[in-house]
């Protein structure tokens, strides 16, 4: 679950037309929140609340071992008037869920969609495949009026109660492209008092480049994300039909980038190479992402891949693996969505979903499979479209009734991780676990409950 | 006297190694460790070598059967070696991310991915040098402390020998972690290595011991009378006595009434000798009418069952002083020496008190015990020290032993080598007694002062007068000197009075003085002393 201020911070680019996912750092975020979601540990409040337009407060009361708590406050000066506070309305695949689509490149402007999976709408497709177009022509017309939007900020603290440990960020737009992030911790414990990390984030659409430099050990770091194919390697100005039937035929976005870090004081470095392959939101068949991070310097080779199966399951695997020293580890995780109520979800499904994750990955594989051949099938004869879409239009009415999912992940040492999230009444919970198959004896490592409120 | 130092037998033993290798296995993952290593530590080869360690007694502190005191300086070059086997973390992106907050952190994308390479390392060419303390006691076991950092110099060799940077940052982290390791965690596998060692079980060894030492250590309630009263002179259920125990002095003194101890201790000696007296005792019921042994029996146990009586009666022969106070209070000076009752004393002074009081009460007796330490001559002077009224009030008795003492010292000073090891000498006394002021060297005893004041006190030891005439006549000239000489006996009474107070007072504000000047070396006293110190 992602925390209420973490949702409004997402509100607050989406208002502002950023798009944070034209990063190097998000390139495999898909495979990496459907394997790696955080478990809750013992039982956390939250109460948040978006007091005005501008302001958002949230006080969270945790209690793993002793009682703890934070206080945060942020503040945007971009009204956020079209985001959904109250828990018992905020879409629930904006706080949950894992798979991301491709954001159009290049769409500033647009007013921002509270539902991630909007520009997926199988309803939206054929919209959206013109949109694409002229999107890029409503966007320079749109430049205009979100001058203002450019010089947005916001500002974010909390503190952290018993520790006296205090977070703060600043984000602060200073043109279309030029964003920049000032993030800080102060901490007894922390040498020097605390740390300091900033951000330069330069975001062409085509490309996004990032700067950044920490007060830790003096560390400077470059990275950048390179987008071509598909979308990206057509221009906004010639749209011929002939160029674009052909492009047509490639329903993905290739990304690659790297990762550069050298720290000035411990003289120490790192670096990685990273590609992506996503489907575009306009692809008919099944959504998939798939990258591959290669860091030469310490072997290692890492390559994900997850796919949206149905609308109320995806899937990812990942598997890595050291050259130097032929280490390799693999996981997988899932996600399923159910519309049932919770208990009726938990009385239902639960059962059998423990051996799912394993049972039901081959199938899924196979089909992902076929939707490849699908996808050269399919591409001659587009009648086929009006009938997949009125099937879907009426998922997309059942969609609103999602009402719970359950995300499992098991990786090579046969630990599991359950998470089941949902809404009661106006109250947004996550229920985690994490069991470990090898010590059968005492399986449950921890168990955590998170419950969040916001008005 | 000689010293058998057996290097191998130690190492020849492989269960030794075995059993040194866990507890350094156990000791080195003890610590949080740094995130660098992912994997436990282990040792994997552990040897000591061929070439033993050079030693050197500095001084002997405290000598017996069962337990040792010494302090020695000890080289070693020789060929032991230790190899550690751990698994590290190459990429230092990922070390450096483990201990920074994460809302800081650059997030890197696969730039910290892990890379963990096992590392061997090999401690070898170890050259130390060092001044031990090492304190044997066959209860407590085993104990040696590092005066100062003995570490002088070893080679690291590693998995990356090859690379200079890593080479160079290994052999400076380990350095510091093994004087760490020297320092603070040695002693204690030595030590509970050694009770592994001697004293597996130890609890019943020190119950065998006790019985052997009948002398120091006859417990009572081993032998309880046939009807034990309590205090009221109610009964006591034979199973109740022994839970009873020696720890509870008070309750032990109100069992066995002191009164009645006494008059059956003179009705004992009534018997023994032709005496008619015969003492009477309240509330009890003579069974002498019985049988002569059985007589013998009664009143012999409840005399057992006071050490102090027993103990009293076993210093001085057959003549029987009984200063009950006096004995009492040593009774709790006695006690440390019972292992099972070490916690009766406070852990810093344990040793002091029960040796410090048990070579004064012999002094006052009769000089029967051999004490190899000078200890009698600082306490009394600081006893004199720290309260000059009370010497003043009290010449008397506070006059003996000061008489007694300081020209012992000014003898072993004149006797003995130049005082070369003098810091260790009073580093090793400073849980005795307090340390004299440098400001006086001749005070300051070198190292083999105490075999030669040893030979001193031996010689003249029958009687107490002529112990001490001797000595006194020669070092009293001396005394005299800076003073105006009289030939009456009594001027030189007067005149020995004024100065002892003189004296008394001028050792008061030297060590006033020192304590002002150094209050760290002071301090160090307060460091709770090595298990073994306690024992004897």
């Amino acid at each position: 679950m992602r925390e209420f201020m973490h949702y409004v911070t997402n509100a607050f680019y989406g208002a502002t037309g950023w798009n944070e996912d034209n990063t190097y750092k998000e390139v495999n975020a898909t495979a990496r929140e459907l394997i790696d979601f955080p478990l809750p540990r013992g039982l956390r409040l939250t109460l948040s609340s978006l007091a005005t337009p501008h302001f958002a407060t949230s006080y969270q009361l945790g209690s793993v071992d002793i009682v703890d708590g934070s206080i945060s406050y942020l503040y945007s000066s971009v009204p956020l008037t079209n985001v959904a506070s109250q828990s018992d309305r905020i879409p629930l695949p904006a706080l949950l869920k894992s798979y991301r689509r491709l954001h159009e490149l290049g769409s500033r402007g647009k007013p921002w969609l509270l539902d991630t999976d909007a520009p997926a709408e199988p309803v939206l497709q054929a919209v959206a495949k013109k949109a694409a177009i002229t999107s890029r022509l409503a966007a320079a017309n749109a430049k205009q009026q979100d001058l203002d939007k450019n010089r947005s900020s916001l500002l974010y603290g909390r503190l952290y109660l018993p520790q006296s440990l205090l977070e703060g960020l600043v984000v602060k737009r200073f043109s279309s492209a030029l964003q920049v992030q000032l993030s800080a911790v102060s901490a007894q414990s922390l040498r020097n008092g605390g740390t300091l990390l900033g951000l330069v984030q330069y975001d062409k659409g085509k490309y996004g480049v990032e700067g950044l430099a920490s007060t830790d050990g003096g560390l400077l770091g470059v990275r950048g994300l390179y987008n071509f194919g598909g979308d990206a390697s057509s221009s906004p100005t010639d749209p011929t039909s002939e160029n674009n039937a052909e492009r047509e035929r490639i329903y993905g976005r290739f990304s690659a980038g790297g990762e550069l870090y050298y720290g000035t004081l411990n003289k120490s470095g790192g670096m990685s190479l990273g590609a992506r392959f996503a489907t575009l939101p306009t692809h008919r068949g099944t959504p998939l992402t798939t990258t591959l991070t290669i860091n030469p310097l310490m072997g290692n080779i890492n390559a994900t891949y997850a796919v949206l199966a149905r609308d109320y399951c995806s899937l990812a695997t990942r598997m890595e693996f050291n050259v130097y020293s032929y280490e390799s580890e693999w996981a997988v995780g899932m996600e399923l969505w159910s519309n049932r109520r919770p208990a009726g979800f938990l009385l239902g499904a639960n059962p059998a979903a423990e051996p799912e994750p394993l049972a039901e990955k081959p199938k899924v594989r196979e089909r992902s499979f076929q939707a490849k051949m699908e996808w050269r099938l399919d591409e001659p004869e587009p009648t086929k479209e009006p009938a997949v879409t009125a099937d879907k239009a009426e998922t997309a009415v059942k969609k609103e009734e999602y009402l719970g999912v359950l995300k499992a992940r098991l990786d090579q040492n046969l630990r599991v991780g359950l998470l089941w999230e949902g809404r009661v009444k106006s109250l947004i919970f996550s229920l985690g676990t994490g069991v470990d198959l090898h010590k059968l004896g005492e399986p449950f490592r921890s168990l955590g409950l998170d419950i969040q409120y916001s008005s | 006297m000689a010293f058998n130092f057996n290097w191998s037998p130690l190492t020849a033993d492989a269960n030794f190694y075995e059993r040194a290798r866990d507890l350094l296995t156990t000791a080195l993952n003890k610590s949080p460790k740094p995130p660098i290593i992912v994997d436990d530590i282990f040792v994997t080869e552990l040897n000591l070598g061929s070439v033993p360690p050079e030693l050197e007694i500095l001084e002997i502190g405290d000598l017996a059967e069962d337990r040792f005191r010494g302090i020695f300086k000890m080289c070693y070059s020789g060929d032991a070696f230790l190899t550690l086997k751990t698994r590290v973390q190459a990429n230092p992106l990922n070390t450096y991310l483990c201990s920074k907050p994460s809302f800081t952190s650059p997030q890197p994308l696969a730039a910290a991915s892990g890379l963990t390479i096992p590392l061997q390392i090999t401690l070898s060419e170890i050259k130390l040098s060092a001044f031990i303390i090492l304190v044997f006691s066959r209860q407590k076991g085993l104990t040696i402390v590092f005066r100062d950092d003995p570490l002088e110099s070893l080679k690291v060799s590693s998995t990356f020998d090859s690379i200079q940077f890593v080479r160079d940052y290994l052999q400076k982290t380990i350095e510091v972690k093994l004087r760490d390791l020297m320092m603070d965690e040695l002693p204690a596998i030595i030590h509970r290595l050694s009770l592994q060692l001697w004293c597996p079980d130890q609890v019943p060894k020190e119950e065998d011991e006790v019985k052997e030492d009948d002398e120091h250590a006859v417990n009572p309630l081993a032998t309880p009378p046939l009807d034990a009263v309590d205090a009221n002179g109610h009964l006591l259920d034979p199973a109740e006595i022994p839970s009873l125990s020696l720890d509870g002095g008070p309750e032990m003194q109100s069992l066995f009434s002191q009164k009645n101890l006494l008059r059956l201790d003179a009705l004992t000696n009534s018997h023994r000798t032709s005496s008619l007296f015969t003492p009477g005792i309240r509330d009890a019921m003579f069974r002498a009418w019985a049988s002569p042994s059985d007589r013998f029996a009664g009143t012999s146990t409840p005399a057992l069952s006071t050490p102090s009586l027993h103990r009293s009666s076993s210093y001085n022969g057959s003549v029987h002083t009984y200063t009950f106070s006096d004995t009492a209070s040593q009774d709790h000076g006695y006690l440390p020496s019972r292992p099972s009752l070490v916690s009766l004393t406070s852990a810093t002074t344990g040793l002091s008190l029960g040796s410090g009081r048990h070579s004064r009460a012999g002094r006052k007796k009769k000089n029967r015990v051999v004490n190899l330490r000078r200890k009698t001559g600082g306490e009394t002077a600081s006893e004199a020290g720290e309260s000059p009224s009370e010497t003043s009030s009290v010449q008397g008795p506070a006059s003996e032993p000061i008489m007694a003492t300081v020209p012992e010292e000014e003898l072993a000073t004149q006797a003995a080598s130049p005082p070369n090891k003098v810091r260790f000498q009073a580093a090793m006394e400073m849980s005795q007694q307090p340390p004299r002021s440098p400001a006086n060297p001749d005070i300051m005893l070198p190292s083999d002062a105490p075999i030669s004041s040893l030979e001193m006190r031996t010689a003249p030891a029958p009687s107490q007068p002529a112990y001490s005439s001797p000595i006194l006549e020669k070092a009293e000239p001396q005394w005299k000197r800076p003073g105006p000489r009289s030939d009456t006996s009594s001027s030189s009474v007067i005149l020995e009075q004024a100065w002892i107070m003189k004296m008394a007072g001028e050792i008061a504000r030297r060590v006033y003085d020192e304590k002002n000047r150094n209050p760290g070396f002071w301090e160090e006293r307060e460091d709770s002393p090595p298990p073994a110190y306690e024992a004897s």
